[in-house]
């Protein structure tokens, strides 16, 4: 997958949907798109929050990149007043994706909750392999209505029980039927499949989520410990081999 | 017209990037020709590799932000093994920015880095507020601080430029005591030590507790402190805190300093020093200035 050089620039808002209680999907123009696993910088607010956001890369198009948010604090509230036409700053695309060149076979796309996002992208880059989306989600469930196209198949599991089965994604996964594992969602998730995947002998690969500050790896506030020592989620990731991760129980 | 000449070095211009906002400025290569900037202070580096603070390492306030990366960096060696050489080729000033756990590891870092072909100026860090042992403790006290000044001049050939903490004692006494100790300039200021608690955990942000804020919620605080050091000492000062805009830069120039480092305002907009020197272009063309000087340390 080529790796287009990032660019600063503010960029107009093509659309803006939102697909739940606190999940919108915002899509811009962009002539850099970028790999999946790759993320951006976005802001569209002056110096309160004083950073900007990073989000990973939902989908591309010509011309256009998409995000798939959901809304956590300050930053991510004030993204979803964005219209079509407004404008939004943005530095990207940003640090390393998955690693998906030599992926063949069945693939496991494991995910929680807005660790959703950059799957749709993800399927798209393995058109030779076989891939299963399992989705854990709290309550509502979103964001998988496009795989069902993509003849993708996709097990979902709530923790309330309202959609799939009742439980945790971890619950209903199990790695021995997968040749790779590739997650993304909160860390006692990802560290929770990389113990299975490592047990059962299959690679995986995580992609990390971290507070960040300058996203190119110049400020060092978003180390993840790994066996070679700190390495940085915004530029040596956010997608990390799992086995080399060091988690923190 | 933005040239300037800061202890014997030349500047293309008066904006230097800021110690650990910067990496060791090819991380921000990708984005703009940092080749355009007066100069690039590296990352804070000690003499033996550091892994730096467990736990959160950012949080921010309205118009600032704290951290806690707590010195991590490669090592003096690895530095100048590894990023050194690249760092030359940047087309800008290198200005080595160096911390110690104790007098001898100042010392000995120091020495390395005077030696160092390509290292122009080295900036002595007795301000970072994330480590316990050493940083910020020989910055508190100026009796201290000229301790070390002294010592690590007698082994430093490069101009020595002393960056300051704003938690010291007394600022001004600091930095004189830093001039007579043998600095050929001062920086200043470093990040305030600070505190965040999550009221939901009952319990600091930070594992380290305290933690640095920086950004332009520091501005006038450390604006004040760089104009009273500019009138009480003889030797450069460099300003830091806060700066954002081209007008900041030059509120500090007209309150003494002769250059001034840019941090936090990098994270917001990564083109951002650019646009202070553009800024300070246009202002001197418009003002008909042949160089900032006319209305350096006015005030």
């Amino acid at each position: 997958m080529t790796t287009p050089s990032p660019v600063f620039a503010t960029i107009p808002v093509l659309s803006h949907e939102q697909l739940t209680s606190d999940v919108w999907r915002l899509t811009v123009d962009t002539p850099a798109a970028g790999a999946p696993g790759q993320f951006y910088l976005v802001r569209a607010w002056g110096h309160d929050p004083l950073l900007s956001r990073p989000l990973s890369i939902h989908d591309v198009g010509p011309g256009m990149v998409s995000f798939l948010y959901q809304v956590r604090g300050k930053g991510t509230e004030l993204l979803t007043h964005l219209a079509p036409g407004d404008t939004l700053t943005v530095t990207g695309p940003l640090g390393h994706g998955f690693r998906t060149e030599d992926l063949h076979g069945n693939v496991a796309i494991v995910t929680g909750g807005i660790g959703i996002a950059p799957a749709l992208y993800l399927v798209r880059s393995l058109p030779g392999c076989h891939v299963t989306i399992v989705a854990g989600f709290r309550h509502e469930v979103y964001g998988l209505s496009e795989f069902r196209l993509l003849g993708t198949d996709v097990l979902v599991a709530t923790e309330d029980g309202c959609q799939g089965a009742e439980g945790l994604c971890t619950d209903i996964f199990d790695p021995t039927a997968f040749d790779t594992v590739l997650a993304c969602g909160p860390t006692p998730m990802m560290a929770r499949v990389a113990d299975l995947c490592a047990r059962a002998g299959v690679p995986c690969q995580v992609s990390l989520e971290a507070h960040m500050a300058c996203g190119v790896g110049a400020c060092l506030v978003c180390p993840c410990a790994t066996v070679l020592g700190n390495k940085r989620v915004c530029a040596d990731g956010p997608v990390f081999d799992a086995a080399e991760v060091i988690w923190h129980a | 017209m933005l040239e300037t000449t800061l202890c014997g070095i030349t500047l293309k211009n008066p904006v230097i990037a800021a110690s650990g906002t910067f990496g060791f400025g090819a991380e921000y290569g990708q984005l703009f020709d940092v080749g355009r900037l007066g100069g690039i202070c590296t990352k804070g580096l000690t003499l033996h590799p550091r892994e730096g603070n467990l736990g959160l390492r950012v949080w921010e306030t309205p118009a600032g932000m704290m951290n806690s990366v707590g010195l991590q960096n490669p090592g003096i060696p690895g530095f100048l093994e590894r990023e050194l050489p690249r760092m030359r080729t940047l087309g800008t000033v290198v200005i080595a920015n160096v911390g110690g756990g104790d007098l001898e590891e100042y010392v000995e870092g120091v020495r390395l880095l005077s030696n160092a072909e390509g290292v122009d100026i080295v900036e002595l860090n007795i301000s970072c507020p994330n480590v316990h042992e050493g940083g910020m403790a020989f910055g508190i006290n100026s009796d201290v601080a000229a301790g070390v000044v002294a010592a690590v001049r007698r082994v430093c050939s490069k101009p020595l430029m002393v960056k300051l903490s704003p938690n010291a004692e007394d600022i001004v006494a600091m930095a004189i005591a830093c001039e007579q100790a043998g600095a050929d300039a001062v920086s200043l200021v470093n990040s305030f030590k600070a505190l965040a608690v999550d009221i939901h955990t009952r319990k600091p942000v930070f594992d380290n507790v305290t933690a640095g804020l920086s950004g332009p919620c520091i501005k006038p605080i450390a604006l004040r402190m760089v104009w009273e050091v500019a009138h009480a000492v003889h030797i450069p000062v460099v300003g830091i805190g806060g700066i954002t805009t081209w007008e900041d830069a030059l509120e500090f120039i007209m309150a003494g300093a002769t250059a001034v480092q840019v941090g936090t305002a990098t994270f917001v907009k990564p083109t951002t020093m650019l646009d202070i020197v553009d800024g300070l272009d246009r202002y001197c063309a418009t003002e008909h200035l042949t160089s900032l000087a006319t209305v350096r340390h006015i005030l």
